[in-house]
């Protein structure tokens, strides 16, 4: 579909607003509709146009298969982490307010922010690799 | 005002969809499709305004994202008979 001008031109513009975008939906997940995992959704998306347009060996280059498997790990890590680091310093599982990032309110909003980083990283990858594995001819 | 502007757009929307259940070629169907999920996008904007919660605006921006992505994914499936 990469001969498809229109197609192209458009997707090529569209791409990295899609991604932003996800990262503004992240950001906004307290204040908005939003949150991690449809930032992750978003995100996974645009990628999900990147190959609809340049085919999935084209796609494969950008996102690897190792790329895709050791990020499904590491939003996973993070989430897990912070609960670990909350128990560290004196808390329950995920009680953000006992960081040591200032007062309870800013701690909580910055434990709440790590949080749906892990989840946005997370749900990216493992919608990048779903799609690969079902736009994957041959495998059905 | 926002109320009958709402409601017309919903009117415009059923008749789309006389075309997307009757359409004799499948690119009528993706086309009826395509028109109503525009049309979701103004109500939702609409929506918005009326109930005075803007947050329904990044709500239509998501909409108008993936409705382009599943158009151009459902014509490459027509086309070629696979997504790769």
């Amino acid at each position: 579909m990469k001969d498809d001008i229109i197609i192209r031109v458009i997707s090529n513009l569209l791409i990295p607003f899609i991604q932003l975008y996800a990262l503004y939906v992240l950001a906004h997940g307290d204040l908005g509709p939003g949150g991690g995992f449809q930032g992750g959704v978003i995100f996974a998306s645009s990628i999900v146009l990147y190959v609809l347009v340049y085919g999935i060996d084209e796609g494969r280059k950008r996102v690897s298969q190792k790329i895709t498997d050791v990020l499904n790990s590491i939003g996973v890590m993070i989430y897990g982490g912070i609960g670990v680091a909350c128990l560290m310093f004196g808390g329950y599982y995920l009680q953000y307010g006992k960081l040591p990032l200032g007062d309870l309110k800013e701690a909580s909003h910055l434990g709440i922010y790590g949080i749906e980083i892990g989840v946005e990283v997370t749900v990216a990858a493992v919608m990048i690799t779903i799609f690969f594995e079902m736009a994957r001819r041959g495998n059905d | 005002m926002f109320n009958i502007a709402a409601t017309v757009i919903v009117l415009a929307a059923a008749l789309v969809i006389y075309r997307a259940i009757k359409g004799p070629r499948i690119y009528d169907r993706v086309l009826a499709v395509n028109v109503i999920g525009t049309k979701t996008v103004v109500l939702l904007a609409l929506i918005g305004y009326i109930y005075e919660r803007p947050h329904f605006l990044d709500i239509a921006l998501v909409y108008a994202i993936i409705n382009f992505i599943a158009t151009i994914a459902f014509l490459k499936y027509r086309q070629t008979g696979g997504l790769d």
